[in-house]
């Protein structure tokens, strides 16, 4: 047994190091610091049903490794980043629970919530893949796939995008479906001689006989009018819920040179509902509401709200659908620092308004409020919070990016 | 068992000196690293605070207290460990190579012993396996003696403490040789391990038929990576992302084992009736 004691040796070391690491670093897992949703008026009640979504990073050791984390009424619950979670992988809540639920339909489909559509007869999945070719993007296909929830029946089938060759780039925005017809609303990046534009479309597909029944343009710059930028946007939805009507801000911006700066100037704000049944545009009139780039709008189905923000006030504007009449608004106030109230996640459910503001750290306060949308009555008002805050936690920064509410 | 077990320790008293001298060269460097780089940041700061004036508040908020990340981010730290995987990569083939040299081939004898053949090839992947492991288990014994060095000189309002794992964690680099969790541990050097038994099964094709096995060796390995990488190219090309990830992890592990048993097999096969001495 002597001869062999190099060979012993080495192994007992070996063992003890690695061991010793791993038994470690198993025991002392890293502790990170719980945050709350703390109340300062209202009915804690209000935000039981609210998930806020985001990202934790200690910034005290120049050391920028992030944390996903979950911050509900019961605290927080930071992902576990264990290896077989990565790959596994985490997407959103929306896309796991339908993996869980449709695993054989889920395969292959990308994670973004807005390539899906649900409701209780359907479960749509629509994207546009490309080959990515030495000078240009070709071979634009739409990918889609149907699945029947009552007889379990999946109709997928790709077909081309019209005008693939102009496209260079196309991203889809929103899947809708109604009766048998399937709308895709994509932001089209062209290009045309060297010059790149956006456009948004609207395309339509026949699912009986796998056709595309209709496909327009929304925002087409009428010709020699170089100066002239069109943006368009989708007022926001909850991403899987089904929508008879697409809400579209579009805006036409003046791009105004002089010898200083280059600027732009709105001088012209139109809202159009796109009945997607129908296929019928009707503008919106909002007199005096000028919607800025913040996105914070949303639309439940019935009426929409448009939000702005102005200083620290929220001003929220209801507009009915189905009596095409605007609501009585009214503001929230947020208690946010003055030149950082940017930054709002808004959602709209069962007549409430749900806001978290999406940054977070030492010197900068998140509120989190509840109101109701019929009388702009604030029924929760608090704070995200650290649970001990006696405690040292140093430098951190914290990162809303996702709200749900169950 | 036994014989195994002897041609194990004999193998790897071949190898004491060269790993010795690693494990020296490692020591050595890292320490000077930790001392040269506190020593820069320690005069940086006596330069700021002392010359310049600046207050000490203000030069730990423009520069940042040290961290243990400072040394592991430098050459000093980085060096002798590319240099020990250098060691390893080189010994894959020196292992072999080493027996047929000289006036008695060393070979010869190995190959007389009254053992399966097959021994001395599980005995030589066995060192290489040690040997690595051997780096891995010193490098993490001598950090925390860094970080105690590191702790004697720098004073501590300057500094910011760190545990072992969290500069593991922070050095992507480092993670591949010392793993978050012992399921990545296992699976790293898992494929190591098949890289390594591929490797040798190309060696003794050339023991075996000198130039000619050259090119079987090249064949040979590229069809391995094929086998093992076909589930990531069928994911890719023809399925459109079907399987879903773990599926796929576990169909790679699969694929990692056929392999590895192919080349038992195919360096077996040699050992006992083609190889040339």
């Amino acid at each position: 047994m002597k001869k062999y004691w190099k060979f012993a040796a080495i192994i007992i070391v070996i063992v003890l190091s690695i061991g010793t690491f791993y038994v470690n670093s198993a025991t002392s897992a890293k502790q990170y610091p719980e945050f709350v949703i703390q109340t300062h008026s209202g009915d804690a009640d209000e935000i039981k049903p609210l998930v806020l979504e985001g990202s934790y990073t200690d910034t005290t050791s120049m050391n920028y490794v992030s944390t996903n984390l979950k911050i509900t009424a019961d605290g927080s619950t930071y992902n576990s980043r264990s290896f077989l979670d990565q790959v596994i992988g985490q997407p959103p809540t929306v896309v796991k629970e339908l993996q869980e639920e449709y695993r054989t339909f889920m395969r292959g489909k990308d994670h973004l919530v807005d390539l899906f559509f649900e409701n209780n007869q359907v479960l749509a999945y629509a994207d546009v893949n490309y080959k990515m070719g030495s000078l240009r993007s070709r071979d634009f296909k739409f990918d889609i796939s149907v699945l029947n929830k009552e007889d379990g029946n999946i109709n997928s089938f790709t077909m081309e995008v019209p005008d693939g060759g102009e496209l260079e780039y196309v991203f889809v925005e929103d899947v809708q479906m109604v009766k048998d017809e399937l709308t895709l609303i994509t932001q089209n990046t062209m290009r045309n001689n060297d010059e790149f534009y956006d456009e948004k479309h609207i395309y339509t597909i026949n699912m009986a006989n796998q056709k595309i029944s209709n496909h327009k343009a929304i925002n087409q710059v009428p010709e020699g009018q170089d100066d002239t930028r069109i943006d368009v946007q989708l007022i926001r939805t909850s991403p899987t819920k089904a929508n008879e009507h697409l809400i579209i801000v579009k805006t036409e911006k003046k791009v105004i040179e002089d010898s200083e700066s280059i600027r732009e100037e709105v001088i012209n704000q139109e809202i159009i509902s796109y009945n997607l049944e129908t296929k019928e545009k009707e503008k919106i009139n909002v007199p005096e509401l000028r919607l800025d780039e913040n996105q914070l709008s949303f639309f439940d189905g019935s009426t929409i709200y448009f939000m702005t923000l102005e200083g620290q006030e929220l001003v929220v504007t209801p507009y009915s659908l189905v009596d095409d009449q605007v609501g009585q608004a009214f503001s929230i106030h947020l208690f946010g620092e003055e030149d950082i109230v940017h930054g709002q996640l808004t959602i709209v459910k069962d007549g409430k308004l749900y806001l978290a503001s999406s940054q977070m750290n030492s010197n900068i306060n998140a509120d989190v409020i509840v109101a109701d949308v019929k009388t702009g009555e604030i029924l929760f008002k608090g704070q995200l919070a650290l649970e001990d805050s006696s405690n040292e936690h140093g430098n951190f920064e914290l990162y809303m990016h996702e709200m749900f509410v169950n | 068992m036994k014989n195994y077990l002897k041609l194990v320790n004999f193998e790897l008293n071949r190898i004491t000196k060269l790993f010795a001298v690693l494990l020296g060269i490692t020591f050595v460097t890292q320490i000077v690293g930790v001392i040269v780089v506190s020593r820069d940041y320690l005069n940086m700061a006596n330069e700021k605070l002392y010359e310049e004036m600046m207050s000490k508040a203000v030069f730990l908020e423009s520069f940042g207290q040290m961290s243990f990340l400072q040394i592991v981010k430098s050459v000093w730290f980085v060096g002798p460990i590319a240099l020990c995987i250098a060691g390893v990569a080189f010994y894959i083939f020196i292992i072999w190579y080493r027996d047929w040299v000289g006036k008695n081939t060393f070979i010869y004898r190995l190959l007389m012993l009254p053992t399966t053949r097959l021994n001395i090839f599980y005995a030589k992947i066995t060192n290489i396996l040690i040997m690595t492991f051997g780096l891995v288990a010193f490098q993490l014994i001598i950090l925390p003696i860094e970080m105690l060095v590191m702790k004697g000189m720098v004073p501590n309002e300057f500094r910011t403490d760190m545990s072992v794992k969290e500069i593991v964690n922070s050095m992507p680099e480092l993670t591949i040789i010392i793993p978050n969790s012992v399921i990545e541990l296992i699976l790293y050097y898992g494929a190591g391990l098949l890289v390594v038994s591929i490797l040798f099964t190309a060696i003794l094709m050339e023991r075996s038929f000198r130039w000619k096995g050259i090119f079987a060796g090249l064949i040979y390995s590229a069809l391995a990576v094929v086998v093992l990488i076909s589930p990531l190219l069928l994911q890719e090309f023809v399925l459109n992302g079907f399987f879903y990830p773990i599926e796929l992890l576990v169909l790679e592990i699969v694929m990692g084992l056929i392999v590895l048993a192919a080349s038992i097999w195919m360096s077996g096969f040699l050992l006992m009736k083609k190889i040339t001495v």
